[in-house]
């Protein structure tokens, strides 16, 4: 019989994750991977994570050393992180633009602080990704804020956006700013469509 | 006590406190499940109030309540053979794959987490002694870890009711088990062969010590995450396993709406996920 019996515990493994910020400061930034990623989930605890966290976020090549800062700054979700992640937004790495989407729907009462800048950031591409971020953000204001953008927006995607989720987050209280829309854009089929569909749903609710 | 040992304030500063320690985490609608076991152990700390077992569980140094509390709390339903498709793929697919770049001087590394009561391990075991062929020429090293350290020990005794083992064919029954007081016991060699281990997917030092893997079990335990601890624990995972190595999730499971640092493997028999080769 081949079945053999092993021993996985490596005390000096485990002893590894107590080094000090310095030593794990300097692993972030090393050549192998393995470290970078291992730093990446020891420095939540260091003073100024964040920062040293988005300074290699901006820099790093690979996939999996991305991750799992992304997710070190999820958990630590900090001022720092938070605004962070907004930056990613403007990026035109698609990847690392839908995964801080994905990040700041897990920090709802953070991201809820900034919620409102976002929805009116000058690049409609941005208000965009904050009406992706509401999508799963559990924050009771989600509805109204979905009902400003229907009702002030000025950009006929960012509205198409919010409308789709208004149709499954939205309330009989939708209802007025639904209708205003389809007011507004009278010559968007698309945007008709889609108000009373939402309309239909949240009726039908 | 009143008739509400747990207020909803106080609830919502256990489940978060529980999150942090264990990465499960319980909503309103888990309260009657949860309040009943936390009042089991209330009683049996002979704490006056909840809020003074509170006290206890954060403060203790040995974390030895929150042990005891993580054991009640974790669920151990399983049975042998279980979703055994998954087994099938194992001997047919992921191992024939793995031995292709697997150095023939070190052993091929399997670990199943959570283990529970044991019946997985132990199938998997069964399953390469009696349908691997490699299994003459390749050592095995079987590795089983949970969080619940009780179960960890109904684990190693290895004692089985009729109910669990049913879906067992009857030769390896006769050649696996024996009859014992309490039901049926998993055969010393098996026994021995498998490594029991505690370890906590949402603890980085437990992790860590996990390496070189080349097929992970995962089923039915990243249900109990929410998003974002799922999402770590499959990064945990990545480190754990070798370059080319698997992992089995349970069949309600995706790893697509996890993480995306693995690669989808259709295999005849089923759907796992694979740490990419050129992954360093």
């Amino acid at each position: 019989m081949a079945l053999k019996k092993s021993n996985t515990t490596a005390p000096e493994e485990t002893q590894s994750s107590q080094r000090d910020c310095s030593e794990i400061s300097k692993d972030l930034i090393s050549e192998d991977p393995s470290k970078r990623r291992w730093a990446a989930r020891d420095i939540v605890s260091c003073a100024h994570a964040s920062v040293m966290l988005l300074d290699q976020l901006e820099a790093e090549k690979d996939m999996s050393v991305k991750q799992v800062i992304l997710s070190s700054l999820t958990q630590i979700g900090d001022t720092e992180a938070v605004n962070g992640l907004v930056r990613c937004l403007r990026t035109e790495d698609v990847s690392l633009r839908n995964e801080a989407i994905e990040a700041m729907k897990h920090l709802p009462r953070e991201v809820a602080s900034i919620m409102a800048s976002l929805l009116n950031d000058p690049d409609p591409d941005v208000r965009i990704f904050a009406v992706n971020i509401l999508e799963s953000l559990c924050h009771p204001d989600v509805e109204q804020w979905l009902i400003d953008v229907i009702r002030d927006d000025e950009h006929v995607n960012v509205c198409a956006t919010a409308v789709d989720l208004l149709g499954e987050v939205g309330s009989e209280k939708s209802e007025p700013a639904l209708l205003a829309l389809k007011e507004r854009f009278t010559d968007e089929p698309y945007i008709q469509f889609a108000a009373d569909l939402a309309i239909k749903r949240i009726i039908g609710s | 006590m009143s008739d509400q040992l747990i207020s909803d304030q106080e609830f919502d500063k256990f489940a978060e406190f529980f999150y942090r320690k264990t990465g499960i985490k319980f909503d309103k609608s888990k309260r009657y499940f949860v309040d009943k076991r936390v009042a089991e152990r209330v009683k049996a700390t002979d704490s006056e109030s909840f809020r003074h077992y509170f006290t206890t569980l954060r403060f203790q140094a040995s974390g030895e309540e929150l042990q005891k509390l993580t054991n009640l709390l974790t669920v151990n339903e399983t049975y042998f053979m279980r979703e055994d498709y998954q087994f099938r793929c194992l001997i047919d697919s992921m191992l024939p794959d793995v031995i292709t770049r697997h150095d023939p001087n070190k052993p091929i590394r399997i670990w199943c987490i959570p283990s529970s009561s044991g019946e997985e391990p132990y199938s998997i075991a069964m399953y390469l002694l009696e349908e691997w062929d490699g299994i003459d020429k390749w050592d095995v090293e079987l590795i089983a870890s949970d969080i619940d350290t009780q179960i960890l020990e109904t684990a190693k005794r290895g004692i089985y009711s009729e109910r669990s083992i049913r879906n067992v064919p009857s030769t390896w029954k006769r050649r696996y088990f024996r009859d014992v007081t309490g039901g049926q016991q998993v055969i010393e060699d098996i026994r021995d062969a498998v490594e029991f281990t505690r370890v906590n997917l949402s603890e980085p030092a437990d992790v860590r010590a996990m390496r070189n893997i080349d097929i992970i079990f995962c089923r039915n335990l990243l249900i109990y995450f929410d998003d974002l601890s799922r999402k770590v624990a499959a990064e945990y995972m990545f480190e754990a396993l070798s370059p080319g190595g698997y992992i089995c999730l349970g069949h309600t499971e995706s790893m697509g709406r996890i993480s995306p640092l693995y690669r989808v493997k259709k295999f005849p028999a089923a759907i796992v996920y694979q740490r990419p080769l050129e992954a360093k």
